[in-house]
């Protein structure tokens, strides 16, 4: 069972050149339960990334804390998988080798871990690619190693920040349906970043809507729709009907950010 | 598109086929020469101070054939091999470590800065002084004049490392250790490599000056003693010999780093 806690964590980013301080995100409270799918959805500046970084570890909160399983994070760690908006992979090694890297970090045998690999290869459809090196793959297959990479370490919980921000429309819905099928089939706790209304409806159990800066939580809006879903659901009424009450919420923080603008 | 039927010679950025690139080096070349056999041939320049390549040619037989000039090239590319080496030992981790951590950095930055600024070949009277004209003092020259700026390069291309990787690295479980072995380290070994094979060709040019102080043999050596016989046949050689050597070891370590990291050619 796993359960993260993010407890009034809040963030301030200290005075650059006589600037004021920037009030990131507002005291923020969450609870992600075992093995539920998360999005976080926001205009851009709303302080998602920022609640992210600080539950990965790799940012501190000003105030607050946040807990895996009674544990306070202090810092990065293997159970917290993380896939980047930016194309992290590892440039001087293979995918396979970029997958099997957190096991070869914990000591696992060569054998073992390309094995492990080996499988989550085929799991995000990279069959034949094993000994490619990242410049050689497109953005989707490159996010796909890099989504493959976060899960062979088996975290308690995977974040996603923006992952398919970069990559064209028809790739994008093909990596949403791959995750969500990885999702439907194995059962993990996701976090998962967006500002594409869409992608947060279809992908999440519950969809977080955040206001624009300072960040704080807007509202908390529950997708009851069916699993497993598959593209189609998208033209439901259904969906079409939450895609409207969302795309409202955003408009709204959307319209204050290019305000102050 | 860009039309391309009423270009000109050249426009810029555009590329040159291989064979275009081989024939226009080549042609440099025939050029040089061609000015040079003007200018000596053509008596435009006196024999005393310029020798024709002819008697060039035949000054660098004579050379090797009868003067055992091997031996001195050997002699030169042992030093510079043997204190380039020595520096690369101490410098590569030493710039490491300052481009992992700040403390070092901040530690070691500003005096190797005023290190590298140090010429090499003033050090020389010291080195005698201290090291006698054996070949420990030809060593040191390389050393002193190579070990500052490779410290300083590596240890700016080892803290410009993209930090999305090492931030990824550490959600993937890695310790600090995992950090600089598995991510500094490799993500900077070909930035290394260059930095290295750059240095190399600066370690020759401190050869011939340390050989050219206090030395009884290499290709420096053997220019001082041309030199007091006005034979500039022999001068010329010895250059070209440095010249071609330089230009092999370039050509051997690209050939090399290419092989170490495919990755980068993918």
């Amino acid at each position: 069972m796993t359960t993260l806690r993010i407890e009034q964590v809040s963030r301030t980013f200290p005075a650059r050149h006589g600037n004021a301080p920037t009030r990131a995100l507002e005291p923020t409270d969450l609870i992600i339960g075992n093995n539920d799918f998360v999005t976080i959805l926001g205009p851009s500046g709303c302080g998602k990334s920022t609640l992210l970084r600080i539950v990965a570890g790799l940012d501190r909160p000003t105030s607050g804390r946040v807990t895996l399983d009674g544990r306070e994070v202090t810092g990065p760690g293997a159970d917290r998988g993380m896939v980047f908006q930016s194309y992290t992979l590892f440039p001087w090694l293979t995918v396979r080798e970029n997958i099997a890297f957190g096991l070869r970090e914990r000591g696992v045998p060569e054998g073992e871990r390309n094995k492990v690999a080996d499988a989550f290869i085929r799991q995000v459809g990279l069959s034949g690619f094993e000994n490619h090196w990242p410049k050689q793959l497109s953005g989707g297959m490159q996010q796909r190693t890099a989504i493959a990479r976060a899960l062979a370490n088996d975290p308690k919980i995977l974040l996603l920040d923006e992952p398919f921000g970069a990559l064209d429309n028809q790739t994008r819905a093909l990596m949403q349906e791959m995750l969500l099928g990885i999702w439907e089939r194995d059962q993990k706790t996701v976090l998962f970043v967006t500002h594409d209304i869409e992608e947060a409806i279809f992908l999440g159990s519950r969809v977080i809507v955040m206001s624009a800066r300072p960040g704080r939580i807007k509202a908390e809006i529950n997708v009851d729709l069916p699993h497993p879903r598959s593209y189609k659901i998208k033209t439901t009424p259904e969906f079409v009907q939450l895609k409207e009450r969302l795309v409202e919420e955003i408009r709204t923080e959307a319209l204050k950010v290019a305000e102050h603008a | 598109m860009i039309d391309h039927s009423d270009r000109l010679l050249m426009r810029p950025l555009d590329s040159v086929t291989s064979k275009q690139r081989v024939a226009y080096g080549l042609a440099f070349f025939v050029l040089f020469v061609a000015l040079w056999s003007w200018a000596t041939f053509g008596g435009h320049v006196s024999k005393t101070f310029l020798a024709n390549p002819l008697t060039m040619v035949q000054e660098g037989y004579d050379l090797l054939a009868k003067q055992g000039f091997l031996f001195d090239i050997g002699m030169t590319i042992w030093r510079v091999v043997g204190g380039f080496a020595l520096a690369a030992i101490i410098a590569v981790p030493l710039g490491v470590l300052m481009g992992a951590y700040k403390p070092v950095e901040a530690f070691l930055e500003p005096f190797v800065s005023f290190a590298r600024y140090l010429p090499a070949s003033a050090f020389i009277p010291l080195l005698i002084l201290w090291a006698g004209i054996g070949e420990l003092q030809k060593l040191l020259v390389i050393f002193i004049g190579s070990v500052f700026q490779v410290i300083l390069m590596v240890a700016v291309t080892v803290g410009a490392t993209r930090r999305d990787l090492v931030e990824a690295a550490y959600t993937l479980g890695a310790s600090d250790r995992g950090i600089i072995r598995r991510v500094l380290l490799p993500s900077s070994a070909p930035e290394i490599a260059e930095i290295l094979r750059l240095v190399l060709g600066w370690a020759w040019t401190y050869v011939i000056v340390a050989e050219l102080i206090g030395s009884s043999s290499g290709i420096g050596h053997m220019i001082t003693d041309s030199q007091a016989l006005l034979n500039t046949g022999q001068i010329i050689f010895g250059i070209i010999v440095i010249g071609l050597i330089g230009l092999l070891s370039d050509f051997m370590f690209k050939a090399f780093n290419a092989w170490l990291f495919p990755w980068r050619l993918a």
